[in-house]
């Protein structure tokens, strides 16, 4: 575990849960997805980040202040979410933590959710959604799922580094990823990835309302979209519109 | 023209040069550092997010529009290299509806400013508006072919 990052628990931590990371990201697609999903399962917090890594923030909610990076989960499931674009600097250590807390705690599997930058994503009216795995059974077993495979390409960002640090730990780690936009906030993208991982999941979870409220959320979400373009370009996202050579 | 003359004229040259090009790199990195809201109470206008992309033949400048109504839209160059995305919002936002009692304010409106470093035509714009995304495409002005021998 790091020393410049720590992970507070709050409440007991339930093992062999899916461990769910949503961190701001293009289009705040994987940030959407699971705070809805926190919502619409009523998830507790059970715990929060603590680093001088990241930036002096607090977030109030009804008065009282909470950590910006935090754990909620069920006896089932663990969530993160961040309400801040974490800085690039911190990044490393930060998804470090995570995924060691994961070990430590005994998860199933890693999920990141997030988005594939598309450059035509207005002239899409359903976005596809991609999924990539750290092991050839989890692949097929998404493969089995009906969820189309990642086959070729970049990821660079927190769901990269969640997919690497999983790797060398052997914990079975997976990335949904929906086509989306890369500079706006992309709730219906969240709607995608959200109901692929409810139906591969047999988690379940209506995504009708995040639909409905997706204006309200496009609104609400400038502020956060801003601050994690500017996170994007400084760890060079738009690397996942390279064409790979794959050697 | 004096010898001494000519070499005032070049460092006079360089400065006005290295003072136009400071300005120039002040307003590009502006918006990277800037502080301060992403809303204006005055104006009543919260600040839409915009991409900028030059091509080789046109700019594309998109807009994040969310709920405004789409007749509203205005598109406007305030200068030769800026132009103003403005659009009235359905339904006046609050801060109170955000849950923010601390400040006072409404907005009933979404615009953005993009600069744009490269000359293009704005009497030749092409606009289109799909959910709730804004595209408009400009020509550019100066083109310029090679000779390849």
């Amino acid at each position: 575990m790091s020393e410049q990052v720590e992970i507070i628990e709050k409440k007991l931590i339930p093992s062999e849960a899916t461990m769910l990371i949503g961190l701001p990201d293009v289009g705040l697609v994987g940030l959407i997805a699971t705070s809805y999903l926190i919502t619409e399962l009523k998830l507790e917090e059970i715990a929060y980040m603590d680093s001088d890594l990241l930036p002096p923030v607090v977030v109030l909610h009804k008065g009282l202040p909470h950590a910006p990076l935090r754990i909620y989960g069920n006896q089932n499931l663990i969530a993160v979410i961040s309400e801040l674009a974490v800085p690039v600097p911190a990044i490393y250590s930060v998804m470090r933590e995570i995924v060691d807390w994961g070990e430590a705690k005994k998860v199933k599997r890693i999920v990141a959710m997030g988005g594939i930058p598309v450059e035509s994503r207005q002239t899409i009216a359903e976005p596809q959604v991609f999924g990539a795995a750290s092991n050839q059974e989890l692949l097929d077993t998404l493969d089995k799922k009906g969820l189309k495979i990642l086959n070729e390409g970049y990821i660079v960002g927190p769901q990269a580094l969640s997919m690497r640090y999983s790797l060398s730990k052997k914990v079975p780690a997976m990335a949904i990823l929906s086509q989306s936009f890369y500079n706006y906030p992309d709730p219906e993208a969240a709607a995608m990835v959200l109901k692929e991982f409810s139906r591969i999941f047999e988690i379940k979870v209506d995504v009708s309302k995040l639909r409905e409220k997706g204006e309200e959320i496009r609104l609400k979400a400038r502020d956060i979209m801003k601050r994690t373009q500017q996170e994007m370009k400084r760890m060079k996202k738009d690397q996942e519109y390279d064409l790979p050579l794959y050697v | 023209m004096s010898e001494k003359q000519e070499k005032r004229s070049i460092f006079d040259a360089m400065n006005e040069y290295l003072e136009e090009f400071e300005k120039w790199a002040t307003e590009i990195m502006a918006p990277a550092f800037s502080e301060g809201p992403n809303w204006n109470t005055e104006t009543c206008c919260l600040h839409a997010l915009s991409s900028v992309f030059v091509t080789p033949r046109e700019v594309i400048v998109t807009a994040d529009l969310p709920s405004i109504k789409p007749e509203t839209l205005k598109v406007e160059a305030i200068d030769e290299n800026t132009i103003e995305i403005t659009a009235k919002m359905k339904k006046k936002v609050r801060f109170t509806d955000l849950g923010i009692y601390h400040r006072q304010g409404e907005f009933s409106s979404l615009s953005c400013q993009d600069r744009i470093h490269v000359a293009f035509n704005v009497e030749k714009m092409k606009i289109s508006w799909k959910g709730g995304i804004l595209e408009v495409r400009f020509p550019r002005k100066k083109r310029y072919q090679l000779k390849v021998e």
